[in-house]
């Protein structure tokens, strides 16, 4: 009897402390599949800085794109989620969803492949060719033209498809495509394999250039901001855990893109980890995605306002 | 006639109205929000814009139409171009039919997407991969169809017909053929509607020629336009509407006989 009473007691204490967990503020994450531009988020899971934070994150979607992930915001199934800034301006922008961007979660991290044995030595080269995108207003689309622009090319002068960057080493592989640009770790998977040789690195292409962010569920945003600051704080953590421990990093890489140690080892070396927004680059993607006629928006600044959080991890721009 | 078609039409046209104006008063109303089902008004700018701009901009609706259209014809085309003949062949045998059985129930019930990463392999990203994965869609209907439709012709007549000499090319074509055809045509039906299903399921894996109104739609996706979304799938309800309704005109004029 007595065992029993004691039983109770001990079952009694872990349910109190199960309640005591299940205080913890909960969030609902989502990222992309495979794309090590997010390595910041899965670093946070598994080392436990979230938990660090009194925040219990739960990981609600794994998504192929970042519109696919706009849609779950939309339908009010995220709290937050790492995807391209070039996806969720568009989403803010043609009123998809109400997201806020909050922190930066990478940038660079992209690259043009051409196929192992490819005569191209410069994007000139690709004319007349067909180049695989990952989607439409896709930071890599927005790559892409800024790269044919450059090369004072214009955008006819190549056959522009769309495929999921899964696909795209197989259809380099076997000749449908001639060229693709995609984000980490599918730009070096393609190299490591020997199907694919980089032509242009995103780095080369615009130096420095923002790519994946941070952002945040309006409801997040307008009702639990601590929630929000404490999350920033794991993801910063998380940020120079990855610039302290490539090692590590490299480990927790493999574990979330299911690839090999040497591909994510070489991919992440294309990466740059950063945690702070900047407006002037924003400003730059929002005019792009208009001139290009993926967004209405007449009054950039005011689009600006309504995607950047203002308590977000933002450096300002020297004038 | 009493009443003429055309107030019949004009009737029938009435829910349809009713529904877009309940649809629309609940966006209006903000019941609906917009960003998760835009109202008519929005979807028909976003058709409008579909037309004069294009998605991508650039590439305009019709040239969509048309890359669907000749995909869904291809499949469809080869479907009945192999399914027919094959069909009345079972029909006939009960031997062949037999044999074929276990071939048949087995790849049937694979859905035609399952096919698309071996499609793309053998045929690679372009129009051929396509019309492959709507030929499969579109066999199976129009097989088991015509194989019905043989067997539904009354035994005597087939009899009689070999009775009275009937060479194995006339009892095809003047017997079991006319005798099939109106399950045969029941098939084609079907097998276009399963055929646009299929078609806008591949596209979304991508197309070479960037055109389609699957790739249309998921290029819509792409840049975050419900509005555009829902025009691209009233585009498709409504080619498939005309399609089903030319498939029954050709029905009442073939089939006068009965």
């Amino acid at each position: 009897m007595k065992k029993i009473a004691v039983l109770l007691s001990c079952l009694a204490l872990s349910c109190a402390a199960a309640t005591g967990a299940a205080a913890a503020e909960k969030l609902r994450l989502g990222y992309l599949r495979s794309d090590l531009h997010h390595l910041a988020a899965w670093v946070a899971i598994e080392k436990g800085f979230f938990r660090d934070e009194g925040l219990d994150v739960e990981v609600a979607g794994i998504f192929n794109a970042g519109a696919e992930e706009m849609s779950a915001f939309a339908s009010k199934s995220l709290d937050v989620g790492y995807l391209g800034m070039a996806p969720s301006i568009t989403g803010v922008a043609n009123r998809a969803a109400a997201v806020k961007a909050a922190a930066l979660a990478n940038a660079e991290g992209s690259a043009i492949v051409v196929k192992a044995g490819s005569p191209a030595r410069s994007l000139k080269d690709l004319a007349g060719k067909t180049i695989a995108i990952p989607g439409y207003a896709s930071v890599q689309d927005f790559l892409f033209r800024r790269a044919l622009e450059s090369a004072g090319m214009d955008a006819k002068a190549v056959t522009i498809i769309v495929i999921k960057p899964p696909e795209m080493l197989a259809a380099l592989e076997t000749g449908q495509i001639e060229a693709f640009i995609a984000w980490e770790p599918h730009a070096t998977k393609a190299v490591t394999k020997g199907v694919g040789r980089v032509l242009l690195r995103s780095s080369e292409i615009w130096k420095g250039h923002p790519c994946c962010v941070v952002a945040f569920e309006e409801a997040v945003v307008k009702s639990r901001p601590a929630v929000l600051r404490s999350f920033l704080k794991a993801h910063a953590r998380a940020t120079a855990f990855i610039l302290a421990n490539a090692d590590e990093a490299v480990r927790i890489g493999v574990q979330y893109t299911g690839m090999d140690e040497a591909t994510v080892r070489a991919a992440l070396g294309n990466i740059t980890y950063r945690s702070e927004l900047e407006r002037a680059p924003i400003l730059e993607y929002a005019s792009y995605l208009t001139r290009l006629g993926y967004i209405k928006e007449t009054d950039p600044e005011a689009l600006l306002r309504e995607y950047i959080e203002p308590s977000g991890l933002i450096r300002e721009s020297r004038p | 006639m009493s009443g003429g078609p055309r107030s019949y039409r004009l009737l029938h046209l009435l829910p349809v109205v009713a529904v877009a104006l309940l649809w629309e008063g609940l966006g209006a109303a903000g019941i609906v929000p917009e960003n998760r089902l835009p109202p008519p008004s929005r979807v028909l700018g976003g058709l409008a814009e579909l037309i004069s701009r294009g998605l991508p901009p650039g590439s305009g609706l019709l040239g969509h139409c048309a890359a669907s259209l000749r995909r869904v014809l291809g499949g469809v085309g080869a479907a009945l171009a192999v399914a027919i003949p094959l069909g009345l062949l079972l029909g006939r045998s009960a031997r062949l039919r037999s044999l074929a059985h276990p071939f048949v129930e087995l790849t049937r019930p694979i859905p035609p997407l399952a096919w698309v990463p071996l499609a793309i392999l053998w045929f690679g990203i372009g129009d051929l991969s396509a019309v492959f994965i709507i030929f499969l869609g579109a066999f199976f209907p129009i097989l088991l169809n015509t194989i019905a439709g043989v067997l539904s012709i009354e035994r005597g007549l087939v009899e009689s017909a070999v009775l009275l000499g009937a060479g194995r090319r006339d009892l095809f074509l003047k017997v079991l053929a006319p005798g099939a055809t109106p399950a045969i045509f029941t098939g084609v039906r079907i097998a276009v509607g399963v055929g646009w299903m299929t078609l806008v399921a591949a596209e979304f894996t991508g197309v070479k020629s960037g055109y389609g109104l699957g790739y249309m739609i998921m290029t819509a996706r792409d840049i975050q336009r419900a509005d555009q979304i829902v025009a691209g799938m009233l585009v498709i309800g409504l080619i498939g509407f005309a399609i089903d309704a030319l498939i029954r005109a050709a029905e009442g004029r073939l089939l006068r006989w009965r």
